[in-house]
């Protein structure tokens, strides 16, 4: 394994999902004449599930796949735990090519260094909260006694304490689905694999569970592939988003690349309703001050011109701007390198930059 | 005005001939103001002709039928009125020929009549959805065809002449016919019309003769080892039909099984007896006052005070009626019986559970095991096993399994697909998926599958007493053959109190659980 490879905790290398009896032959057709999703359903009676989709996730980073149902996203991220074998192409689990593990080694692992979320919790109606958060450990027959104490604390990091013994049906649906992070928290594993995680929760318990998951998140670096169809959600959680649609990632980037540089019109029509705000960075929106005053313009002094960094967002720029006559300067360590004119800022609010 | 014309257009498009009356008609109905006694008078008088033309399979069906009944019983009126002519001499024989040949013709007349009018009541109140049909989907069919007409006659020709026949002649009883059969074989010439009657009207006829098979028996030879000896039919004896045939190799392979592998089944009569031995001596071999303090408190534990009241209720009716012991008996054959059930029925219903082909497999077989009338498993019981408890038990197996097989199979599959994909994702492997998960969650499926496990086991038992499993059901055969109604109506509430005790605890033992 080269080195390039041990950064990415996870990777999928052209990895090819034709579901139906004659997949072979479908994929091979499909290679060959680039055929459509329709086309292939029609001459072989075969679903394309995922097409060709390379993708990497570092280690401890929150990578976002966004698309629409059917879109093929929960069928890809059920790859890397081997739930679905491919078709064709292979997935790299810290460097380990899992299609070439034996049964034993793929339940370790699935045991082990995986963790999964579902959108429907998934739990087991029969055992209490604390036997459901200890499943995995379970499996691999890890004692009584480890296992309820490592419960125990997991319980405590999903602010659970004092709900061992219940049973999840006792549970609301937030909370329910906070059994079902701490399940897959339990093992401690490197990854985690999250399946629409807060899509069936209401809007008020899905935001604050996001929160405490980035916060989560931020201290335990867990690498994280984070499925869901809601671009808001993709973009408050993920560093980088990877959108799909009928099986083909469309685009992949930062959240800012992603609102500013859609790749084509099917993302463009997503963000086009995206608040920019927190997502567009003063460096993006800035010109650079030979440019500026070649426009004919007369930079103010800098010491009556509000300033900000380059890393600072949209809105924190407004707030600044706002009861002022001269434009923004952007400092980079205390040296001026660009200016931020209202024009300019009004602008970069509207995506066009 | 022109609005009622549009109203009444479609109606006149698909009535046709007539259009106008239909459309009255439909236009009452769907006013809700048609006349309960409407009748339509077309109908009454063309019946089933009148819906043929009019494309109602069903009406004709109906009317076809009201008149061909009538018809066939102005037929038999007319046979029996003939036969009481020809009986003349046996005055007994004329009483009851005049009598049938008499309430024939008043059976032909009302149903006529009370026929045709419920005829003419339904014509125009099924000939609306007809119409609604049409108006979904116009190759319903509409107005009058001449076609129809040339249906029915064919139907008509092909039916009525043979019903008719069949209602005025006295058919052949079956060994009329075999006579026949050989008569002819003989070379004697037989009338035209009785050789007709044999085919055509009595039982469905004897197409082939098979050669008698030779008879088979089991003696033992010179070193007393048993052999097979075919001893062929003396000559000139009769053929035999496909059913004797079929039934005497069904003996002959009992026979050859019971007498080379009899090992086999004494052994597995003396595990069986074993096993019964074991249980029995719980049952009847402690005394009563401990088995019933056990039995209340076991309720007690598992259903509550109620059913105790219930239980305890029935043990004294059991105990004072003197059906303590029998009881306890019956109790032991069902335990024994449940307990065999389930240790087969459970790993079977995994199987057809997880299985598409095992499923394709074994229902099947299940569906015969419901459905061939109980008594018949006793008689291969006692060819193999001869009679006693153990093949009463094995027979009792056989027709209680099958509903341990299907819930244990439904509740494995009911277990969703998203609950196994979590537990596979978090490194199940099978045999940990199958206990870990879909068992605990088939339980309530499997339970009641115990449940009708036992109950059925009960009602088998009582009818396994013909082969002397002996218990309760021992009582009631007993009092069938010696017609003591009073002994066998306290043994069946006995038997009903002991059924509905066992389904109340194992019913609240399951509910409370979950």
């Amino acid at each position: 394994m080269t080195d390039s490879n041990c950064a990415n905790v996870v990777e999928t290398r052209n990895v090819w999902k034709i579901f139906g009896d004659r997949a072979d032959e479908a994929l091979e057709a499909v290679r060959r004449d680039s055929l459509s999703k329709d086309e292939v359903l029609e001459r072989f009676d075969a679903v394309v599930g995922v097409r060709d989709v390379s993708i990497s996730a570092g280690a401890g980073e929150i990578f976002c796949i966004m698309g629409l149902s059917g879109s093929g996203k929960s069928t890809l991220v059920r790859h890397i735990n081997r739930l679905i074998e491919p078709t064709a192409g292979e997935i790299l689990v810290n460097g380990v090519n899992v299609g070439a593990l034996k049964p034993e080694e793929l339940l370790a692992m699935r045991a082990e260094s995986i963790g999964m979320v579902f959108q429907n919790m998934a739990l087991l109606p029969h055992r209490t909260v604390r036997d459901n958060i200890a499943f995995a450990l379970e499996l691999r027959n890890v004692d009584i006694f480890t296992r309820n104490n490592v419960a125990d604390k997991v319980i405590e990091l999903v602010s659970l304490k004092g709900y061992g013994d219940r049973y999840p049906s006792e549970l609301s649906g937030g909370m329910q689905q906070r059994v079902g992070l701490a399940r897959a928290l339990a093992a401690d594993p490197d990854i985690l694999l999250m399946d629409e995680p807060f899509s069936a929760l209401d809007p008020l318990i899905r935001r604050g569970l996001q929160d405490e998951f980035l916060e989560l998140s931020a201290s335990m670096k867990k690498t994280t592939l984070f499925i869901t169809h809601d671009l808001d959600e993709a973009i408050r959680m993920g560093s980088r988003i990877a959108i799909m649609k009928d099986g083909e990632i469309v685009q992949t980037g930062t959240p800012e690349e992603i609102v500013t540089k859609p790749a084509d019109d099917y993302v463009a029509d997503f963000v086009a309703g995206i608040s920019k705000l927190r997502l567009v960075y003063a460096h993006t929106v800035m010109i650079n001050i030979e440019e500026f005053e070649s426009e004919g313009s007369k930079l103010p002094a800098i010491e009556e011109c509000p300033w900000a960094h380059p890393e600072d967002d949209l809105d924190k720029l407004i707030g600044l701007a706002v009861n002022q006559e001269n434009p923004v300067i952007i400092m980079d360590d205390s040296t001026p390198v660009g200016v931020v004119t209202k024009d300019a800022l009004l602008r970069g609010i509207q995506g066009e930059t | 005005m022109s609005s009622d014309d549009d109203i009444r257009k479609p109606f006149l498009e698909f009535a046709g001939p007539n259009g106008n009356y239909y459309a009255n008609v439909f236009l009452k109905i769907q006013k809700a103001t048609l006349s309960r006694t409407h009748l339509n008078p077309v109908a009454l008088v063309g019946s089933f002709v009148w819906a043929a033309l009019r494309g109602n399979w069903l009406l004709f069906t109906i009317g076809f039928v009201i008149d061909l009944v009538a018809a066939i019983n102005v037929a038999l009126h007319f046979k029996f009125a003939k036969a009481a002519v020809d009986n003349v001499d046996r005055a007994y024989l004329v009483e009851r020929y005049e009598g049938w040949s008499q309430s024939h013709i008043i059976a032909a007349v009302v149903i006529f009549i009370l026929g045709r009018l419920l005829f003419s009541w339904l014509a125009d109140r099924l000939y609306v959805i007809q119409y609604n049909r049409w108006r979904v989907n116009n190759s319903v069919n509409s107005g009058v065809s001449m076609a129809r007409l040339v249906i029915v006659t064919i139907v008509s020709a092909l039916i009525v002449p043979p019903m008719i026949y069949r209602a005025s002649q006295f058919s052949p009883d079956a060994r009329t016919c075999i006579k026949q059969d050989r008569a002819i074989d003989r070379g004697e010439e037989v009338s035209f019309k009785a050789r007709f009657d044999c085919f055509a009207i009595g039982e469905f006829p004897t197409l082939f003769w098979i050669e008698r098979p030779d008879q088979i028996s089991f003696p033992r030879d010179e070193n007393g080892e048993r052999i097979v000896q075919r001893t062929p039919p003396r000559e000139g004896s009769p053929p035999v039909n496909l059913n004797t045939l079929v039934a005497q190799k069904i003996d002959d392979g009992i026979g050859y099984v019971t007498v080379f592998y009899s090992f086999l089944f004494d052994e597995i009569t003396r595990l069986l007896r074993t096993m019964l031995t074991v249980i029995t001596s719980v049952f009847v071999g402690t005394p009563w006052p401990v088995t019933m303090g056990v039995l209340l408190f076991v309720a007690y534990r598992m259903a509550g005070i109620r059913t105790t009241i219930f239980v305890g209720a029935s043990l004294i009716y059991l105990a004072l009626f003197g059906f303590w012991q029998t009881a306890m008996d019956t109790l032991s054959l069902v335990v024994a019986a449940s307990i065999i059930c389930v240790v087969i029925g459970l790993p079977t219903g995994i199987w057809v559970g997880k299985s598409k082909r095992a499923q394709f497999i074994v229902t099947p077989i299940l569906d015969v095991m419901q459905t061939i009338p109980s008594f018949v498993y006793l008689l291969p019981a006692i060819a193999f096993f001869s009679i006693g408890k153990p093949p009463g038990i094995l027979a009792t197996v056989i027709f209680a399994a099958p509903p341990m097989v299907r819930l244990t199979a439904l509740g494995i599959r009911q277990v969703s697909e998203d609950t196994k994909e979590a537990a596979l994702a978090f490194g199940a492997n099978p045999r940990q998926l199958l206990t870990k998960v879909e068992l605990p969650l088939a339980l309530p499926s499997i339970m009641a599958g115990i449940n009708q496990v036992v109950m059925m086991s009960l009602s088998m038992v009582v009818i396994a007493a013909l082969i002397g499993a002996g218990g309760m059901g021992y009582i009631v055969t007993e009092a069938l053959e010696n017609t003591e109604t009073g002994r066998g109506v306290l043994a069946g509430v006995g038997i009903a109190l002991l059924a509905m005790m066992i389904d109340r605890v194992v019913q609240k033992a399951n509910l409370g659980r979950r």
